[in-house]
């Protein structure tokens, strides 16, 4: 029994599970116990080599979980739990969720903290942006359309204001003031001043 | 309260009394000793007098009114569930009650896989088929049904111990409550 142990735990040794040790063959009592705990041992091997290719591959879903009394192979269940619970987290992310945080990972809760912290305010800044150029899209959009504009004064009618009023009649200069940006600094063409001051042009 | 047979739970929040003034001197926190050695005494006891089935029924329905009051007193139950379950973690961090991570969360079916480390029920026990957090089952499932207003049951279905240990929760709101 001893050289078929030595066996199973040299294939054990290269990362291949053995066949379990035939137990009622032996008539040794110690050896019995002995094969009893060397096939438990490749039982926990066996469910943990069964969980971690999957896990290892990235699969968290439809493996098999070592059982509780598999006590090898907690470590590689805490793994698992882990990249479950930032998986979940990061699909909170994709939402927009930012309220989430990692704790007691070590690395990973810095990282992936630091991570969403930073999403986080990226979106606001880009969000700020967005408002200040749809503020600015929202002005734009204040001049389009058809402008009723005097045939000779080249007064601008306000939208929607009674034609017959006088009242309703502004200065160009005025009404695109009002609705942009822009501001009017007064300056004189070359061919109005020709017209206006013919004495001071050569 | 304690003295008068009654049909009827009677706990409220205020019933703890005010922890701010109770102890000016040793204050609000007790070690996690005094926690479990009131516990397990008190399983061990009603385990004796009443059954290993009823002492567990009464320590998950123990743990379902503390879970109720917990949610309605420490929580805001008016945020979505992400929030809700972030200020969660966030609340048992800052208690030391444990630490909480969700695995999956199915919305629609309001089911759910969580964990929970550094349990005040079972940390530091060694990892056996024996499923020790009753009160915890009790507990979430009663977080949830304050929060939702929704029957919920909570499962341990397993635990290792790779240093800490931490035991699995699976929870699901109850059949039929939709």
């Amino acid at each position: 029994m001893i050289e078929e142990a030595i066996e199973k735990l040299a294939i054990l040794l290269q990362g291949r599970i053995p066949e379990k040790i035939d137990g009622g063959k032996i008539t040794d009592e110690g050896e019995h116990k002995l094969s009893v705990l060397l096939n438990q041992v490749f039982s926990f091997m066996q469910e943990i080599h069964d969980f971690v290719i999957p896990l290892s591959r990235g699969k968290l879903d439809e493996i098999p979980l070592p059982p509780p009394k598999n006590f090898l192979g907690s470590p590689f269940k805490e793994l698992h739990s882990h990249l479950l619970h930032l998986t979940w987290q990061a699909e909170q992310v994709a939402h927009g969720d930012y309220s989430q945080r990692v704790d007691f990972m070590g690395d990973f809760s810095e990282a992936f903290n630091s991570m969403i912290i930073s999403l986080d305010n990226n979106e606001k800044i880009l969000k700020s942006k967005i408002g200040e150029l749809e503020k600015a899209f929202a002005q734009i959009t204040k001049l389009e359309g058809i402008l009723p504009i005097c045939a000779n004064c080249k007064k601008i009618r306000i939208e929607g204001a009674d034609p017959e009023n006088q009242n309703s009649w502004v200065q160009m200069e005025s009404y695109i003031s009002e609705r942009t940006k822009a501001r009017f600094s007064h300056s004189i063409c070359p061919e109005c001043m020709k017209k206006l001051y013919s004495d001071f042009v050569d | 309260m304690f003295k008068e047979d009654r049909d009827h739970k009677k706990f409220t929040w205020k019933d703890l009394g005010d922890l701010e003034e109770g102890r000016p001197n040793l204050g609000q926190n007790v070690p996690l000793l005094a926690y479990r050695l009131l516990q397990y005494t008190w399983r061990d006891v009603m385990i004796t007098e009443l059954g290993a089935d009823k002492a567990n029924d009464i320590i998950i329905k123990a743990g379902k009114l503390a879970g109720a009051q917990f949610c309605e007193n420490m929580l805001n139950r008016e945020l979505h569930f992400d929030a809700f379950i972030s200020q969660l973690q966030r609340v048992l961090k800052d208690q030391a009650i444990g630490i909480l991570r969700i695995e999956k969360a199915d919305l629609e079916h309001m089911r759910f896989t969580l964990t929970v480390a550094e349990d005040l029920d079972c940390s530091g026990l060694p990892s056996t088929d024996e499923v020790v957090c009753q009160y915890d089952e009790g507990f979430i499932a009663g977080i949830m049904e304050a929060y939702t207003g929704k029957p919920f049951h909570a499962k341990e279905i397993d635990c290792w111990a790779s240093g800490d240990r931490v035991c699995r929760f699976a929870v699901r709101m109850l059949e039929g409550a939709k």
